[in-house]
């Protein structure tokens, strides 16, 4: 443990940490989009820019993949961040027009408009930010791999292999989930949920063996289920709200905690 | 065959220098890819034809490239007793008189450019010795394009069959490698490169030593050496002259690399656009493995040490460390963020040294010469030679390597010979895609690392394009930047979305479309896309904006105030015309046009329908009184 200075004062860190999550906790307001605490910090996203006065390289470097370390000097909103920050949200509205949530966000740091309107985004949709959150959660956390960045440039996107429906997508939905824009839809149609960003990759639901209701697709389940060794069978047929149900009538069914 | 010390070395060196120099004639056609794409190929081909056809008892060779490629196909004339001579622009129908010549006892005069009497190629103590006869032909030494160089690295380019191994340990190879293995250790050689100063020639620049202490003091039983061989600046060709005509001593190179960090393996990644390149190398890396220079227990000691070639795929960001690792592990190549750096972990997360061919290809002689004489060479900063590749509107074209510290002025007029067809040079353009343009104001910089970074440019990979009053500076920078946003991988939006907009804009400048506003618009993007973007390539793609923007502004401004190209070059801003005066009424302009624009009668002025000119410059080109001008 050690302390470092962030625009002026000091905070106590522990080695090994990036920077990122310690102005979160310390209540710093920066804005983010590629950084999510379940997976490796990836740096893409460039929002979470700092500049640093002291330390191994000075100037504006991104948050989250800078470690912490002895003699760590940072300031948080110099004007040149300040700049910096404004014009790279001026871009993300024009990658992302149709997303409320990166409208909210730039609206946040005082940019309205975008001079960069033009820019031709029908290869990735006008919602995705290309953070990669969603691919970084379905390799790292799931370990499914079934959508990832593919092409180059302005030519980018997430996608499928081949750009068509995905036969290793088990319809989890945690990229949804993840998702920082939005961007990202899954509808259920009959007894089927569809992924429709990837292609319309539609994957049969399960109902539950208590409420009857659908709550996961068959291939998550299958997936899901190979995971948990302590796991009653006839819990692992119901719905997590239907589990829950059972959990409050009687404790000793909680997995142990090995 | 197997080495096992140095007196096995020294065998075979004595042995392969009668091969090398027979007592016999030998022709050694310079077959290199600049060589190959100006006809070598056929003059090899006809050279042992005729030959047998004569049944003359002359050797023909094959050897690398001597560097001039103004004056490809170059052949090499070995004759016992006469310096080494060289002759050059040998065509096929030139082969039958020089073969003719040399029956008849003579020499092909007419054909010889220079003479070489004596060569050091810097890791023996003693320097190869030729013949001393011919007077009146000029030493290579005095020929303005070779006189300032330093060839340390390009020692045997141009000398030796690089498709044979005893050739190179003819001329000192692998004495270095032997020397290491036997009298020093890791540590001993890491504190020798790092005394001597080199700095990675990738561009970068970085202590190759202190690299290396990096990697070697991170814990791990495996660890890497990466020769990173994806060059990529257009117009940059150094590290592929340096692996097609002398392949063994980047292997060299990197078996002093590996031993010194403590890596079993090392893995060259070349650029699949190279292939006789990769074909040299794994021909020098089966014979390396044969001579027991690679495998196990190498030349009887206890370390193992093997080299593999990953090719590329066609992506310049895959010349990027982090994104050149993740394609040697099977991902697409985009760059990862650093720290951690390669040398703390690197492929497959183990401690990895990434050096570029140049810098594997200068240890040898770092090890031979020792830390202090190589620190003698360059300035304060930035110790050895560099070589570079001086390209463009320059009379000398060619690979030229100086030591550190020479300017840019004798770069481009004693070595270039100046600008072609007697034009002015305006600027000279460093480091590729990544650089800048400097104008001829500060030729008198000292070309190092910092005097380059001083100017507003880098020294990149080595790259230099000189251009001249019919080069028009918002075009090149509007191509530099095509280059860039093509390459870029897309992972940040700063360069995937920053220099599209910036080139977007420049191609408005071109066409007369700009706004003034939008110079400073182009600064102010460029600021946001140096500083935020995650790798080298973003960082400095901006540079050809920013310098010519800070050098050439008044292009710029002629482009958008006037609606003029005051090179001649943007097309929807020039126009073709005629000066009445000067033109004789010839009419070898109205033949050369494509659409019949030009219009007269014989031996009376001549005028240009600029309704049907479409400005293909044809006309220009062929009018031999400069009566045919842009504006």
């Amino acid at each position: 443990m050690f302390e470092i200075a962030i625009n002026g004062k000091k905070y106590k860190v522990e080695a090994g940490e990036t920077l990122l999550p310690v102005l979160l906790r310390e209540g710093f307001d920066i804005p983010y989009l590629c950084f999510h605490h379940a997976v490796s910090p990836y740096g893409s996203c460039r929002l979470c820019i700092v500049d640093v006065a002291a330390g191994a390289k000075k100037g504006v470097t991104p948050s989250c993949t800078l470690p912490v370390a002895e003699g760590l000097q940072v300031e948080t909103d110099t004007p040149e961040v300040i700049r910096i920050r404004k014009i790279l949200l001026e871009l993300y509205l024009a990658e992302a027009p149709g997303s409320t949530k990166i409208q909210q966000l730039a609206k946040k740091y005082g940019v309205e408009s975008s001079r960069f309107s033009k820019m031709d985004i029908t290869i990735k949709g006008d919602r995705c930010v290309l953070c990669g959150l969603c691919a970084r959660v379905c390799s790292e956390v799931l370990g499914v791999g079934a959508i990832n960045f593919s092409g180059r440039g302005v030519k980018t996107s997430i996608n499928t292999p081949w750009y068509d429906v995905s036969s290793s997508c088990i319809g989890c939905g945690a990229c949804a989930y993840v998702c920082p824009a939005d961007a990202i839809d899954i509808i259920t149609e009959g007894d089927e949920r569809v992924m429709k960003t990837w292609h319309n990759t539609s994957l049969k639901l399960k109902e539950c063996a208590a409420s009857l209701e659908f709550f996961a697709t068959e291939k998550g389940l299958d997936f899901i289920n190979k995971l948990l060794t302590d796991f009653p069978d006839e819990l692992k047929a119901k719905s997590p709200e239907s589990r829950k149900i059972e959990f409050a009538k009687d404790f000793s069914l909680l997995p142990k905690k090995t | 065959m197997k080495i096992g010390t140095l007196s096995d070395v020294q065998k075979i060196k004595q042995k392969a220098l009668q091969e090398l120099f027979p007592k016999k004639i030998k022709l050694s056609v310079g077959l290199g890819s600049c060589g190959i794409a100006a006809g070598a190929d056929a003059v090899y081909d006809a050279l042992k034809k005729e030959v047998k056809k004569k049944k003359l008892d002359i050797q023909i060779a094959k050897t690398g490239c001597l560097g001039f490629c103004g004056e490809e196909p170059m052949v090499n004339l070995y004759k016992p007793g006469f310096p080494l001579l060289v002759l050059h622009r040998v065509t096929e129908k030139d082969v039958g008189n020089i073969v003719q010549v040399l029956a008849e006892g003579d020499i092909p005069q007419k054909k010889v450019f220079c003479k070489i009497e004596h060569v050091d190629n810097f890791v023996d103590s003693e320097e190869l010795q030729f013949g001393k006869k011919l007077k009146n032909v000029p030493h290579s030494h005095d020929i303005p394009f070779y006189q300032k160089q330093k060839k340390i690295v390009l020692r045997d380019c141009g000398l030796i069959d690089p498709e044979n191994i005893e050739e190179f340990i003819a001329v000192g190879g692998y004495s270095s490698l032997l020397k290491v293995l036997k009298n020093l250790s890791p540590e001993e050689v890491i504190k020798i490169v790092k005394k001597s100063g080199l700095r990675g020639r990738g561009g970068a620049g970085f202590p190759t030593g202190i690299k290396w202490e990096v990697a070697r003091n991170n814990p791990g039983d495996k660890k890497y050496v990466i020769c990173n061989a994806d060059e990529g600046d257009p117009g940059a060709y150094m590290n592929r002259n340096e692996m097609e005509s002398d392949p063994h001593m980047l292997i060299e190179g990197m078996i002093i690399g590996g031993y010194a960090i403590g890596a079993d393996e090392g893995i060259i990644y070349a650029r699949t656009e190279y292939p006789l390149a990769i074909e040299r190398v794994n021909g020098a890396l089966e014979e390396a493995k044969k001579y027991g220079l690679l495998g196990k227990n190498i030349c009887n000691s206890t370390f193992d040490f093997d080299i593999t070639i990953v090719c590329g795929a066609g992506a310049f960001v895959c010349g990027e460390e982090t994104a050149l690792i993740a394609s040697i592990e099977g991902y697409s190549g985009r760059p990862r963020p650093r720290p951690p750096f390669p040398a703390q972990k690197g492929l497959n997360g183990k401690p990895t040294v990434i050096n570029n061919v140049e810098t594997w290809c200068t240890i040898p002689v770092v090890m031979a010469k020792g830390p202090k004489w190589f620190s003698q060479v360059g300035t304060e900063g930035s110790k050895g030679t560099k070589v570079f590749s001086l390209v463009g509107t320059v009379k000398n074209v060619g690979l030229v390597e100086v030591p550190m510290g020479i300017t840019l002025k004798e770069i481009i007029y004693d070595i270039g010979g100046g600008g072609i067809q007697g034009r002015k040079v305006k600027a000279i353009q460093t480091g590729g895609p990544s650089g800048g343009c400097i104008p001829t104001a500060l030729f008198d910089l000292p070309v190092d690392y910092e005097g380059l970074q001083k100017s507003g440019s880098i020294m990149g990979s080595g790259g230099m394009v000189v251009m001249d009053e019919r080069t028009c500076m918002v075009d090149i920078t509007k191509y530099f930047l095509s280059f860039t946003e093509e390459e870029s991988c897309g992972k940040c939006i700063p360069c995937r979305r920053g220099l599209e907009y910036m080139r977007n804009i420049l191609e408005d400048i071109t066409e007369g479309k700009g706004k003034m506003s939008q110079i400073d618009e182009l600064v102010e993007i460029a600021s946001v896309v140096k500083q935020a973007s995650l790798c080298g390539l973003g960082q400095t793609a901006p540079n050809p904006v920013l310098s010519t923007i800070q050098y050439f502004r008044n292009e710029y401004e002629a482009h958008i105030r006037d609606h003029k190209c005051p090179a001649g070059v943007c097309k929807p801003l020039i126009k073709y015309f005629i000066e009445e005066e000067t033109c004789t009424g010839c009419h070898v302009c109205v033949r050369a046009c494509p659409t019949g624009a030009v219009l007269g009668e014989k031996k009376k002025a001549h005028t240009i329908d600029l309704d049907k000119c479409i400005k293909c410059g044809a006309c220009f080109d062929a009018c031999k009184f400069d009566a045919v001008r842009v504006e």
